[in-house]
C-alpha cells in the first residue's frame, strides 16, 4: 500500500484540493444540525419568523456550496487517481520489459496481465473512494461526537462512550471478514482453473471420455467456493443488524435521559432533537463504514500484487563503458555452465566451443538436453554461471545487451507474431525497412508467394497470436522477421519443424547465402545439411563436435541418430 | 488476386449463422422477463424458504418506518411534558421495534444469502456440465477469452445480484412506499414541499447516467483493447526483447494508456456526481423540511415532533430511491449476464441426436472408411471420398501438408464431428450407432499442443486411467522416456506443473501426454503430431515401447517427420481432403509420387553422403 500512495505524490495539488473541498463539505454537514437546533429553540419555540426565514436560507445555501465543493472534488479526485492509475500501468509495463524469463516464470503472463488490468482498476478506484468519502466517515464521526458536546456535553458523553466500542465491535467482524474474503478469492481462482483448462483442453477431456470426472471435478471447487462465500458474507451480514441495534439503543438512552434533563430544565427541546440527528448519522456512517473497510481490504490486497512486481529486481539495464562495436558473429564459449536459481543440477556443464563468423552450426540434442538454454545464453537472454563467452573476442559481459540483440535475429520455438498487418509483423525486425526489404525477406523465408494470395497481400491483418495461419506459415513469417534485419547471427530453434521438406530445403540454401553465423537447433539431421560444424548436446554436456562426416565415423550417438532417420531403401 | 485461403481459415471467419448475434448488447425489455423465470427454475427448489424471506423482507422493512415515527412520538411527548407514565411505554416500544428490526433484517440476508448460493451453485453446475456435452465444433468456433468471460464474469454478475438485489429491491419498493405513506399521513403539505426534490433528481440523474453510460461503456472499451494489447506484448515477451523492441511497445502502450485514462477520467468524474447530487437533495429537502415545517409549527399546523420525524424520513426517502436507480442498473446487467449464460446452455447438446446407439464392449479394432464425405459448411467440403480399411492391431499413418484434412479424419473416428456421407465402421458397425462414451472410453490420444493440468507429474499421467498405482504410471513413465527427466526435477513425479507448461519444455511435455496415453491402455492409439518435439533417437524408443505395450491396439499416426511413420502398415498421403496415395512405404516409393518425393527431400542429403 505505501508503494502505491507514493504516487499520489506526483498528484499533490489535486489530492489537497480533493481533500479540502471533502473537509469544507463535511463541515456543512456537521453545522446542518447545530443549525436546526437554532430554528427550533430560537425561532419555532419563540414564534420569531425571521430567525426561521434567515437561518433557513443558509441553510440551503450551505447545502449548495456543499454541492459545489462535492462536484469539484470529482473533478480533483479522478484526475488523481485516474493518474496514479496511469503512471502505475506505465511503470508496470516498463517493469515487465526488464523482465527475463526467469520472472515470468514467478509471475505468470496471466498473472501479470491481471496486475495490469483488474488490480490497477481496483487500487483506482479505492483511491477515488479515499479522496471523497473515506474520510469522511471517521472524521464525520469525531465530528458529530464533538458537534454534539458543544449542543450539550452531557447528553454526548453517551454517544462519545458508545461509539468506540460499536466501531471496536466493527473492525474484529470486518478482519474476520478480510480473511474469510480472501479464501473466497482464493476458491474463486480454483473454479476458474478448471474452467480454464476445461476449455482449452476439450479434445483431450472428451477424447479421454472424462467429462464425468471433470464435472465431479468441477462440483468440488464449485461446492466449496458457495460455502466459503455463504460463510464470509453471513459473517458480514451480522455486523450491520448489531451495530444499528447497539446505536438505536444509544439514541433510546439519549432520549430517555434527555427527557429527565429536560425536567431538570437542563436541557432544551432543540438540543435534545439535535443530538438525536446526530447520533443517526453517526448509524449511517456506520454502514459507510463497512462498505469503505471492505473496499479497502480488496484494494490492499491489489496493491500489493502491483507491489511486488515494481519492487522485483531487475538487474541493471544499461551498463556505461560497454561495447558498441559492430559484431562480425564470431562465437566462442570456453567452460560455460549454467544452473537454473538454486536448483542442484546444472543445465549445462563445461562447455567448450567456437566458430568462426558466417558459418552454420547445428545444434542435436535428446529433448531436454539444454539446447534452448545454449542459445538463450549467446542472446544473454540468461547469464552463464560461470565460464566464459567471446564474440568475436570480446567478452560477452563486456557488451551492450541491446546492441548487441540489434545484431542477432532469433527464430523461436513457437512462432509468436502480433496483431497487425503481415508486412507490420515482418517490420518489426527492422523498424525502418522499405517494402523492398520486406519483400526481399519474405522471399527469402520462402513466404512471399503465400502472402501475395491472400486477399490483401502485405496488408492482411493478422488475428491475435496468427490464429489464421497454419504452424508452418507462422514459422515462414516469424523466419521473414528475423531475415530483415540483415542479423550477424541468426538463431533458429527447431523453428523449421512444421515445414515440408522442400520448403526446409530451399530456406536453408537461401539461408545459407546470407553474410550471418547460423546457429540452427531441428531433430531431423536433413535439417543441418548447410552446417559447417554441429555439436551433440548430452545431458548438458557436448558429447560431439564437428561436421557431418566425421560425427558419422566418431560418434555413437550421432550414428543411432542418424540409423533412426536414415532410409536403407531409398529409390 | 486470389481469393482462396486455406478453408480452415474460412470456417473461422464466418461462424455458424445460429452463434451470430451473440453479443454485449443490453437486453430488451420482454427477455428480461422471460430470462427472469428462467433465473427462477434454479431458485425453485427453495420456493417456500424464498416466500418466508420476502415476508420478513416485508416485517423488517415496516419496522424500519416504524423506528422513527415512534421515536418523533417519543420527543413531542417528551417535549410536552418531559416526564410521562406513558414514556416508559414508549420506550419500551421504541426498543422492542428496533431489537425486532435488527433481528430481521439479519434473519432475511442469512437465509437469502444461502438460496442465492445455492442457485448460483446449481447454475454453475448446470453450465459446466452442459459445456462437457457441447460438441467439438462449438468451441472452435468460439474465442476461449470470451466464453471464459461467460463462465466466470457473467455468472459471478448474477451471484453478485441475488446476494444483495432481491431484498434490496424489495426493501427499497417498500420503503419508498411506506415513507410517502406515512409523511402524508403526518402532514400533506410539508410531503408535498419535500417532494419538490425529486423532479430535481430525476432530471440529475438522467442527466448524469447519460453521460456515464457513454463514458464507462467507453471506458471498457479501452480497457479491453488494452487487456488483449498487454496479454499480446508479455506472452511474445522473448520476441520484443530479441528484437530490441521495447521502445515501440512502450510508445504503443503509453498512447493505449493515455486514452484509456481520458476515458476513465470522464467515467469517474461524472458517476462521482451521483451521490453528490443525492447529497445536496438530501440537504436541500432538510432545509425545506426544516424552514417550512419550522413556518407550519409556528402557525400551530404541525408539531415538532413532526418535523424530527420528516427530517429522519427524508432521509430514508432519498436513499432507497438512489439505491433503487443502483439496484435497477445491477439487475439489469446481471439478466444480461443470465441471457448470455442461458444462450450457451441452448446450443444442442452432443447426444441429442443418439436415438438408436448402443455401447460396445470391447473395440477390438477393425475400422473402415467407406466413401466418407464431411464439411463443416455445405459448399466447404472438407473431406471427400475418403476409404481405407484397418485391420486389428496395423499401424496406419497420416501424412500431408497442413490443413489437407488429416486431423479431421481422426476427429470422425472420435465422433468429434459427424460424416456427413458415407459410413464409418468399427468392427462392423456403424460408428454412428456406437455411444460416444463408450467409443472413447476405448481411445488414447496424444495430441499435438499436449496440453497439460495445473497438478502433479503424478496426476497428469494418472488422467490416462484414474485408478492406476503409482507403479503404474513409473512404468508407463519408464515406457515413454520421461522417467528420466521427472527424476531429475526438484519434486520428481510430486512436480506440479503450470498450466502454461513453463518450466519443462515442449519436448518434455509430449513425453507426459505420450506416457498418459500408455497407461490408457486403449484399444484405438490416435497420435496426432504427438512427437513432432521429440529427438528421434527417443522416438524411436518410444515407438518400439509402443509396439509392446500396444500390441493389437490399432493407431493412428499423423506426423511431418517421415522417419516417424516409416514403419507404418499403411500410409495415407492426404491432400485437399483426398487420400491420393495410399500403401505402405516400399509401394509408396516404388509409386515415384508425392510420398516419395518427400522422402528423397528429406532424406536426400544423408543418402548423398553414405553414397560418398
Amino acid at each position: 500500500m505505501k508503494k502505491v500512495f507514493s504516487y499520489l505524490r506526483s498528484y499533490k495539488l489535486s489530492v489537497s484540493i480533493a481533500l479540502s473541498l471533502m473537509v469544507l463539505e463535511l463541515i456543512v454537514e456537521l453545522v446542518q444540525p447545530l443549525l436546526m437546533a437554532k430554528i427550533i429553540d430560537d425561532g419555532i419555540l419563540q414564534d420569531d419568523l425571521s430567525i426561521i426565514a434567515v437561518w433557513g436560507s443558509v441553510l440551503l445555501g450551505l447545502s449548495l456550496i456543499a454541492f459545489a465543493a462535492g462536484i469539484t472534488n470529482s473533478f480533483f479526485a479522478a484526475h488523481a487517481s485516474q493518474g496514479v492509475g496511469h503512471d502505475l500501468r506505465r511503470d508496470l509495463f516498463h517493469k515487465v520489459q526488464e523482465f527475463t524469463v526467469k520472472h515470468f516464470q514467478t509471475f505468470s503472463t496471466p498473472g501479470l496481465v491481471t496486475r495490469m488490468t483488474n488490480d490497477v482498476t481496483q487500487v483506482q478506484g479505492l483511491l477515488f473512494m479515499l479522496m471523497r468519502i473515506a474520510l469522511r466517515a471517521p472524521l464525520f464521526i469525531v465530528g458529530g461526537i464533538i458537534m454534539a458536546f458543544l449542543v450539550h456535553p452531557g447528553l454526548a458523553t453517551y454517544l462519545l462512550l458508545s461509539v468506540p466500542v460499536l466501531l471496536l465491535f466493527l473492525f474484529w467482524i470486518l478482519t474476520r471478514g478480510v480473511v474469510l474474503f480472501r479464501n473466497v478469492q482464493e476458491r474463486h481462482d480454483r473454479v476458474n482453473t478448471v474452467i480454464r483448462e476445461n476449455l482449452s483442453g476439450i479434445r483431450l477431456i472428451k477424447g479421454f471420455n472424462r467429462g464425468e470426472y471433470e464435472e465431479r471435478r468441477f462440483k468440488k471447487e464449485n461446492q466449496s467456493l458457495a460455502d466459503q462465500n455463504k460463510k464470509a458474507l453471513w459473517m458480514m451480514e451480522v455486523a450491520m443488524p448489531v451495530v444499528m441495534l447497539g446505536m438505536n439503543i444509544v439514541i433510546i438512552l439519549i432520549l430517555w435521559i434527555g427527557a429527565v434533563q429536560l425536567n431538570l430544565q437542563e436541557a432544551q427541546a432543540g438540543e435534545l432533537v439535535a443530538i438525536i440527528n446526530y447520533a443517526t448519522r453517526i448509524l449511517f456512517t456506520f454502514s459507510v463504514f463497512t462498505f469503505l473497510i471492505m473496499n479497502f481490504s480488496r484494494g490492499s490486497a491489489s496493491a500489493a500484487r502491483i507491489a511486488s512486481v515494481l519492487y522485483e529486481k531487475t538487474g541493471p539495464q544499461h551498463f556505461e563503458n560497454l561495447s558498441l562495436q559492430p559484431i562480425k558473429g564470431g562465437v566462442r564459449f570456453e567452460n560455460v555452465s549454467y544452473r537454473y536459481g538454486d536448483q542442484s543440477g546444472e543445465i549445462l556443464k563445461n562447455l567448450s566451443f567456437s566458430t568462426e563468423e558466417n558459418k552454420t552450426v547445428g545444434i542435436l540434442g535428446e529433448t531436454g538436453s539444454g539446447k534452448t538454454t545454449l542459445l538463450n545464453l549467446i542472446t544473454k537472454l540468461l547469464e552463464k554461471s560461470s565460464g566464459h563467452i567471446f564474440i568475436d573476442g570480446t567478452e560477452i559481459d563486456e557488451i551492450d545487451d541491446k546492441y548487441l540483440r540489434k545484431q542477432m535475429s532469433v527464430v523461436p520455438q513457437e512462432a509468436h507474431l502480433f496483431s497487425g498487418s503481415v508486412k507490420e509483423n515482418i517490420e518489426w525486425g527492422k523498424d525502418e525497412a522499405t517494402t523492398e526489404e520486406v519483400i526481399r525477406a519474405a522471399k527469402d523465408a520462402q513466404i512471399h508467394d503465400f502472402i501475395i494470395s491472400l486477399p490483401d497481400g502485405y496488408d492482411t491483418r493478422l488475428g491475435q497470436k496468427g490464429i489464421t495461419f497454419s504452424g508452418g506459415q507462422k514459422q515462414r513469417l516469424s523466419i521473414a522477421r528475423a531475415l530483415v534485419r540483415k542479423p550477424k547471427i541468426l538463431i533458429l530453434d527447431d523453428s523449421t519443424s512444421a515445414l515440408d521438406a522442400h520448403t526446409e530445403a530451399r530456406l536453408l540454401q537461401t539461408l545459407k547465402e546470407q553474410a550471418c553465423t547460423v546457429f540452427i537447433v531441428a531433430q531431423k539431421i536433413s535439417s543441418f545439411r548447410e552446417a559447417d560444424q554441429i555439436l551433440l548436446l548430452h545431458q548438458g554436456q557436448l558429447i560431439g563436435s564437428g561436421s557431418h562426416e566425421s560425427l558419422l565415423q566418431t560418434s555413437r550417438y550421432y550414428q543411432s541418430v542418424y540409423k533412426s532417420q536414415m532410409e536403407e531403401d531409398v529409390i | 488476386m486470389a481469393k482462396s485461403s486455406p478453408r480452415r481459415e474460412l470456417t473461422s471467419q464466418h461462424p455458424h449463422r445460429r452463434h451470430q448475434g451473440i453479443g454485449t448488447k443490453p437486453p430488451k425489455v420482454e427477455n428480461v422477463w422471460s430470462t427472469l423465470a428462467r433465473i427462477w427454475t434454479y431458485i425453485r427448489t427453495e420456493k417456500k424458504l424464498f416466500l418466508f424471506v420476502l415476508i420478513i423482507v416485508v416485517i423488517s422493512s415496516v419496522l424500519s418506518l416504524l423506528g422513527p415515527y415512534l421515536l418523533g412520538v417519543a420527543v413531542d411527548k417528551i417535549i410536552a411534558d418531559p416526564i410521562t407514565e406513558t414514556l416508559l411505554q414508549m420506550v419500551g416500544l421504541l426498543l422492542a421495534v428496533y431489537f425486532l428490526h435488527s433481528v430481521t433484517s439479519w434473519l432475511q440476508n442469512y437465509w437469502m444469502i444461502g438460496i442465492s448460493q445455492n442457485t448460483v451453485f446449481s447454475m454453475r453446475n448446470h453450465l459446466f456440465s452442459h459445456i462437457q456435452r457441447l460438441p467439438l465444433l462449438f468451441f472452435q468456433k468460439r474465442q476461449h477469452g470470451e466464453l471464459m468471460s461467460r463462465l466466470t464474469n457473467d455468472m459471478d454478475n448474477v451471484s453478485r445480484t441475488l446476494n444483495s438485489a432481491v431484498i434490496q429491491f424489495t426493501t427499497s419498493i417498500l420503503t419508498i412506499m411506506g415513507t410517502i405513506a406515512i409523511m402524508i399521513w403526518l402532514s400533506p403539505l410539508l410531503t408535498l414541499l419535500t417532494m419538490t426534490t425529486v423532479p430535481v433528481m430525476y432530471f440529475g440523474m438522467k442527466w448524469i447516467t447519460k453521460r456515464t453510460g457513454r463514458y464507462f461503456k467507453d471506458q471498457q472499451k479501452h480497457l479491453g483493447e488494452m487487456n488483449g494489447y498487454v496479454e499480446e506484448i508479455f506472452s511474445g515477451h522473448q520476441i520484443i526483447k530479441m528484437y530490441s523492441q521495447e521502445k515501440r511497445v512502450i510508445d504503443d502502450f503509453s498512447k493505449k494508456n493515455e486514452s484509456l485514462r481520458n476515458a476513465s477520467y470522464w467515467a469517474q468524474t461524472y458517476s462521482g456526481f451521483i451521490p453528490k447530487l443525492m447529497n445536496m437533495l438530501n440537504n436541500a429537502s432538510f432545509a425545506i423540511i426544516v424552514g417550512a415545517g419550522g413556518i407550519l409549527a409556528l402557525n400551530g399546523l404541525i408539531s415538532i415532533g413532526v418535523i424530527v420525524t420528516f427530517t429522519t424520513y427524508s432521509r430514508q426517502f432519498t436513499r432507497p430511491l438512489n439505491d433503487l436507480a443502483n439496484q435497477y442498473n445491477m439487475i439489469l446487467s446481471a439478466v444480461a449476464g443470465a441471457e448470455r449464460v442461458f444462450q450457451i446452455i441452448d446450443e444442442a447438446e452432443e447426444n441429442e441426436n443418439d436415438k438408436d446407439t448402443e455401447d460396445i464392449e470391447q473395440i477390438k479394432g477393425d475400422i473402415v472408411f467407406d466413401s466418407v464425405y464431411f464439411s463443416y459448411e455445405d459448399d466447404q467440403p472438407i473431406l471427400k471420398n475418403i476409404n481405407f480399411h484397418a485391420a486389428k492391431g496395423e499401424t496406419i499413418a497420416l501424412v500431408g501438408p497442413t490443413g489437407a484434412g488429416k486431423t479431421t479424419i481422426i476427429s470422425l473416428l472420435s465422433r468429434f464431428y459427424e460424416n456427413d456421407e458415407g459410413h464409418i465402421y468399427i468392427d462392423g458397425k456403424d460408428i454412428k450407432t456406437i455411444t460416444r462414451e463408450s467409443l472413447r472410453r476405448q481411445m488414447g490420444v496424444v495430441l499435438q499442443d499436449s496440453m497439460l493440468f495445473h497438478t502433479t507429474i503424478r496426476e497428469n499421467i494418472r488422467y490416462g486411467r484414474l485408478d492406476a498405482t503409482d507403479e503404474e504410471v513409473e512404468k508407463v513413465a519408464r515406457a515413454a522416456h520421461a522417467d528420466d527427466f521427472i527424476k531429475r526435477l526438484p519434486d520428481g513425479y510430486d512436480t506440479i506443473l503450470d498450466s502454461d507448461g513453463k518450466g519443462i519444455s515442449h519436448g518434455q511435455r509430449q513425453l507426459l501426454s505420450i506416457a498418459r496415453a500408455m497407461l490408457a491402455d486403449p484399444a484405438l492409439l490416435i497420435l496426432d503430431e504427438a512427437t513432432s518435439s521429440i529427438d528421434t533417437v527417443t522416438e524411436m524408443k518410444i515407438s518400439a515401447a509402443l509396439q509392446t505395450l500396444m500390441q493389437g491396439c490399432t493407431s493412428f499416426v499423423i506426423a511431418h517427420r517421415l522417419n516417424t511413420i516409416r514403419n507404418a502398415d499403411q500410409i495415407l498421403v492426404v491432400s485437399e481432403g483426398d487420400i491420393i496415395e495410399q500403401g505402405n512405404h516400399r509401394e509408396l516409393l516404388k509409386k515415384k509420387g508425392f510420398y516419395a518425393d518427400l522422402v528423397y527431400t528429406q532424406t536426400s542429403e544423408q543418402y548423398i553422403l553414405k553414397k560418398c
